[in-house]
């Protein structure tokens, strides 16, 4: 056990980073799971970081406005073209999707194959190390979580489905800088998946699984000296497992009355 | 109630005194961690935040990296951009004055002492070169005395009371570290000549100190994965002019090593590379003594 990790200074603007990638991709993520394209988040995190690649092959400056508009364009870019294979190839999506992921992820590696230190940058763009996030660095994110809420659910009334495959580019270019792809995907699936039978509190549930997960995980990884970002996405699965039992009994309960 | 606060000051001091004697070292790798106890002894408590079966170019964030490097008092690293993807982040978020570079408890070692293959220009296509030069610096003892020298002078200044101390632990590695070089050159000498292959450039002063030529790398270009033309072409290299050994440190993956081994016959050996890196390398006296006898004999000598 190591006690001197568990400080609210180091552990405190990572626990704020997820609390603001949750709650942008819980309700994105109940949707993801409607439409059934679970896979959407991986390939516009690759378009993205393949934007990042080739905007390095033009020595722009690293964490530069370009960098984030580049990225951001090739995931609204190939989120738009993922949303037109919806609308004409509907029955093969899912698989179209994991080819564009493969494809992003391999025209990675060539545009690469002539330069590490972009290399090094990719990784960190798909891996996101939570812990070495500042304060400074979640106003930004906060900006953009608030916009993608707000135009989420004003629109709630009649969403076109582009307004979710555009908000879905923006949130998650934004969030797998921060806290890596991993993170970003089961921030998204997991309490989806453990909520997915209600549907009033669904949203409230899903934030107090994925607060569990972030705060459990985080103290977790301080106490037993262990990756952050990979201990998280456990506490995020027990945590799910947890509430998704508990709705189980309840209901059970409830139909014995 | 007297009796109460004697026990009590008691108590207080000897939680108190330990703490204060103590000087917190933070070494990003296992050797500077292992130097820093030759010179320090009991004077400092020493953190790794890597192991010798680690890729120091890259580390995964742990909470305690950071909770370690808040307590510092002295950060030893190799510097010349080695850490460069963590260690300026680590320090940021640590936000430690006293160990921010320019302070005395900054201390990078490949600083301190003269570089090879420093770039005289530097291009992206060139792969992961480091601006700084070769920052693998602990396999060439000579340096190592520079650094243990300069080393003690910087624990002297951060920790006064206990300088004599340091004076006399440096001396006395100093004697020994001196002895092991001349035993060390003398064992070595059947090496002096032969050719090797490298896996990455990070034996470059290790063979400049033994005398040995390195004459290919498995890497294209330093931090690249081999891929396959290049291994073709290493291949009929070999086949035309041959080498003693291909040198793999323990961190470092088996599989194009262990292809080229097979290829051409060429006998390949994993060093241990830093201190705790194989059973016997347990010191840097461990980690040179085992480094030679694993390559005298691989090359039969």
């Amino acid at each position: 056990m190591n006690w001197e990790g568990l400080d609210i200074s180091i552990l405190g603007p990572a626990f704020l980073a997820g609390l603001l990638v949750l709650s942008t991709h819980v309700p994105l993520g109940r949707e993801v799971l409607r439409r059934g394209i679970i896979f959407l988040d991986l390939a516009v995190a690759q378009i993205a970081g393949l934007g990042v690649i080739i905007a390095h092959s033009f020595h722009w400056e690293a964490g530069g406005w370009q960098i984030q508009f580049i990225a951001m364009s090739a995931a609204l870019l190939g989120a738009g073209f993922l949303y037109w294979c919806e609308t004409h190839w509907a029955e093969v999506q899912e698989a179209i999707i994991g080819c564009v992921f493969v494809l992003a992820a391999c025209a990675g590696i060539l545009v690469l194959s002539t330069n590490p230190h972009g290399g090094e940058e990719l990784k960190e763009l798909l891996a996101g190390q939570i812990l070495w996030v500042s304060y400074e660095q979640l106003i930004p994110m906060a900006v953009i979580s608030a916009v993608v809420w707000a135009l989420w659910f004003g629109l709630r009334g009649n969403r076109h489905p582009l307004v979710f495959y555009g908000l879905f580019a923006v949130a998650v270019t934004s969030s797998v800088q921060l806290v890596g792809v991993y993170l970003v995907f089961a921030s998204l699936i997991i309490p989806a998946l453990a909520v997915r039978k209600l549907h009033a509190r669904g949203l409230l549930y899903g934030f107090i699984v994925g607060a569990l997960g972030y705060g459990i995980g985080l103290c977790l990884s301080a106490l037993l000296d262990l990756p952050s970002g990979a201990t998280i996405v456990w506490v995020l699965a027990a945590a799910g497992v947890f509430v998704s039992i508990l709705f189980l009994q309840e209901r059970k309960v409830l139909r014995n009355l | 109630m007297r009796k109460l606060k004697n026990l009590a000051t008691a108590c207080l001091m000897s939680i108190a005194l330990p703490l204060q004697a103590a000087l917190n070292i933070f070494a990003c790798e296992p050797e500077w961690a292992s130097l820093a106890e030759e010179i320090g002894g009991d004077r400092v408590e020493i953190y790794s935040a890597t192991t010798a079966r680690q890729d120091v170019h890259k580390v995964q964030a742990r909470p305690s990296l950071i909770a370690k490097m808040r307590r510092a008092d002295l950060v030893i690293c190799t510097g010349a951009e080695l850490e460069a993807g963590w260690l300026p982040l680590l320090l940021q978020r640590a936000s430690n004055r006293k160990v921010q570079p320019g302070q005395p408890g900054y201390f990078m070692a490949a600083e301190q002492v003269e570089r090879l293959d420093v770039p005289k220009m530097l291009d992206r296509s060139m792969g992961d070169v480091h601006p700084g030069g070769n920052p693998h610096i602990h396999l060439d003892p000579h340096r190592m005395l520079k650094i243990a020298q300069l080393l003690a002078e910087r624990l002297a200044e951060i920790d006064v009371p206990n300088v004599a101390v340091y004076q006399r632990r440096l001396e006395n590695f100093q004697s020994r570290w001196q002895a092991a070089i001349a035993r060390w050159q003398q064992q070595a000498q059947p090496l002096r000549g032969h050719s090797v292959v490298v896996h990455h450039k990070d034996w470059r002063y290790l063979l400049n100190w033994l005398g040995m030529n390195q004459v290919a790398t498995l890497e294209p270009k330093p931090g690249l994965p081999p891929n396959a033309s290049h291994l073709a072409s290493l291949k009929k290299q070999m086949d035309d002019k041959g080498a003693a050994m291909i040198l793999r440190a323990a961190y470092q993956q088996e599989k194009p090593s262990e292809w080229l081994s097979n290829e051409t016959g060429i006998p390949v050996v994993q060093l241990p590379y830093t201190v705790g890196g194989s059973d016997r390398a347990k010191d840097l006296f461990g980690l040179f003594d085992d480094t030679l006898s694993l390559m005298l004999n691989a090359a039969e000598l």
